[in-house]
């Protein structure tokens, strides 16, 4: 499906020139301490803009065309359905929307190189060795990301990571509810992240999503609150999940091991491959 | 489900003191250089022993208990079914066949923990900054790892990383054929990393398991080739699983969007919670 063979050897010369983890000296004094674990505010869920309610409360800046999707999508899930929303079927929530931090977010600093790790995903790559955006990559949910490093107090220890990402794939969406971002995937995501110069043990990401889903470019300010007992979990998605998607349809697996509607009056899946299809 | 906040209570002190990825110097000529991505040798598949093939050809020495499970998952598969094996299901491999690389793996080293990095799964940490297991820790596919650093030719530079992990939940098999590990997941798995003295992008896992299924500690040195044209890829197991379990029964989505059995006469599954459907 995917043709890594190809693809890396385009990538051959920009690839060399990035040492990841090579053994150059790291000056850790020159970058900000963003150790610890980062967890969403306490009392906040999981919508994009933290300060609104998930949903309509939103007020994103959609385009008509997209303002009904989402509409229609509150509607679905109002009924029993999920909408535009596909995390219930252990897909990534991919860019920008891993970035809600529904579980907690580990930042890994290195020269070259800012992770972002995650308990469900792999981990997000920003790139600061100065490279420029590939012509060639595979798309992918959580984008390419190239980020720059600012010392913006002038005090000779950089404070800010400018990143942008690029190169999508979806579909995606920025919360839950079912918020799309546009099909082309052309989305552009810009965030700003730095700890709150009057309290270290908060952490902003300003993002900024432009797409041609919406009318304008749309910021929030993300917060993220340091945790310094660190422990972390095996997000196993899959190991729990109790929906199954079977054409357009979704259904649920019941607590006794049988398959049911999730909706009123939903027929069940046509058994047209089976030899006794009639269920019993 | 989730103790995060009782467990992390309890170990509040001991993590207080640990900074990951603080502000402290770090020497990076003090240890190897594993970067880059890395692979499984050209040719090998993702049976647990390289050298030998999957399933029984693995020789593993199993109790006879889990002999006969091995057997039975074996004689599953070649009739349709999964046998033991949990990953149709999206279900992470964890430890020890994560270590496989069934795709490429890259390791990230720092003073205080040495992450390794997967295409589909969290990353898995090796503690290295001295801390004891943790005796509240909610078990994991993963398990919890702690690592040491050791310089064996005593050049002053660290070559070779010896890691410890324990504390699992299950069930866990080393392989697709579903070799099984013990479902008590008191498994101990020991592991010494190192690049091969004659080539440098080659790199050795000799993973030693230690489990109620065997009769004996199992050793195998897994290898992996160093590709520096770094390319990662994304892989949402998910994204097009056409495998579906409804209750205990493996199902598959045709391509045309139906349900289908994965045996011959299978049955299809029971649809008791649904309303009759009107003909």
């Amino acid at each position: 499906m995917l043709d890594r063979g190809s693809i890396a050897a385009v990538a051959l010369v920009a690839a060399m020139i990035a040492s990841i983890c090579g053994a150059h000296a790291f000056d850790e004094s020159k970058y900000p301490d963003w150790s610890g674990q980062w967890t969403r505010p306490r009392g906040l869920a999981t919508q994009w803009d933290q300060a609104k309610p998930a949903g309509l409360g939103q007020q994103a800046p959609l385009i008509p065309e997209y303002q009904k999707r989402l509409e229609d999508s509150i509607a679905d899930q109002a009924a029993g359905g999920q909408g535009l929303d596909t995390r219930y079927k252990c897909m990534t929530n991919g860019m920008p929307r891993v970035m809600a931090a529904i579980f907690p977010l580990e930042f890994v600093i290195l020269p070259n190189m800012t992770y972002v790790n995650f308990e469900a995903f792999m981990p997000r790559r920003i790139y600061t060795d100065g490279r420029d955006f590939p012509t060639d990559e595979e798309p992918s949910f959580m984008g390419y990301s190239i980020g720059k490093w600012l010392d913006t107090d002038n005090d000779g220890r950089y404070d800010t990571l400018e990143v942008e990402t690029r190169d999508f794939k979806g579909p995606r969406t920025v919360e839950f509810s079912g918020i799309p971002l546009h099909d082309d995937n052309e989305t552009v995501v810009k965030e700003r992240i730095f700890l709150d110069p009057a309290n270290p043990e908060v952490m902003h990401n300003v993002i900024t999503i432009i797409d041609h889903a919406f009318t304008r470019p749309w910021t929030v300010d993300k917060r993220y609150r340091r945790i310094h007992k660190i422990i972390w979990f095996e997000d196993n998605c899959n190991e729990n999940n109790h929906h199954i998607v079977i054409g357009d349809q979704n259904y649920f697996v019941s607590g006794d091991g049988y398959l049911m509607p999730t909706r009123k009056n939903q027929a069940p899946p046509d058994l047209r491959y089976f030899k006794n299809a009639d269920g019993k | 489900m989730r103790k995060r906040y009782a467990t992390a209570a309890v170990i509040g002190v001991a993590a207080a003191l640990l900074t990951i990825s603080g502000a402290a110097a770090f020497d990076e000529s003090k240890y190897p250089d594993w970067g880059g991505q890395w692979k499984r040798p050209r040719g090998v598949g993702t049976q647990w022993d390289q050298t030998r093939p999957s399933g029984l050809g693995q020789q593993a020495p199993l109790t006879l208990e889990y002999q006969a499970i091995l057997e039975t998952s074996i004689k599953d598969q070649a009739t349709g079914g999964q046998g033991t094996d949990g990953h149709v299901t999206c279900l992470t491999n964890g430890m020890p066949r994560i270590m496989t690389a069934t795709f490429p793996i890259e390791f990230v080293v720092l003073p205080a923990v040495t992450y390794v990095h997967f295409e589909a799964f969290m990353p898995r940490r090796i503690y290295t900054d001295g801390r004891p297991f943790p005796t509240a820790e909610e078990p994991s596919y993963l398990g919890y790892s702690i690592g040491k650093w050791l310089d064996t030719d005593n050049d002053g530079r660290f070559d070779t990383l010896e890691v410890e992990t324990r504390n699992f939940k299950g069930p866990r098999t080393y392989e697709n054929s579903g070799l099984l590990l013990h479902r008590d997941n008191q498994s101990i798995l020991k592991e010494r990393v190192f690049l091969d003295k004659a080539n440098p992008d080659l790199l050795h896992d000799e993973i030693t398991v230690i489990d109620h299924a065997l009769t004996r500690p199992w050793t195998v040195d897994k290898t992996y080739r160093r590709d520096r044209n770094v390319l990662w890829v994304e892989d949402n197991c998910s994204e097009n699983n056409n495998h579906v379990v409804v209750g205990k029964e493996n199902y598959f989505l045709s391509a045309d969007g139906f349900l289908m059995p994965t045996k011959m006469d299978q049955p299809p599954p029971d649809l008791r919670y649904f309303k009759p459907v009107q003909k």
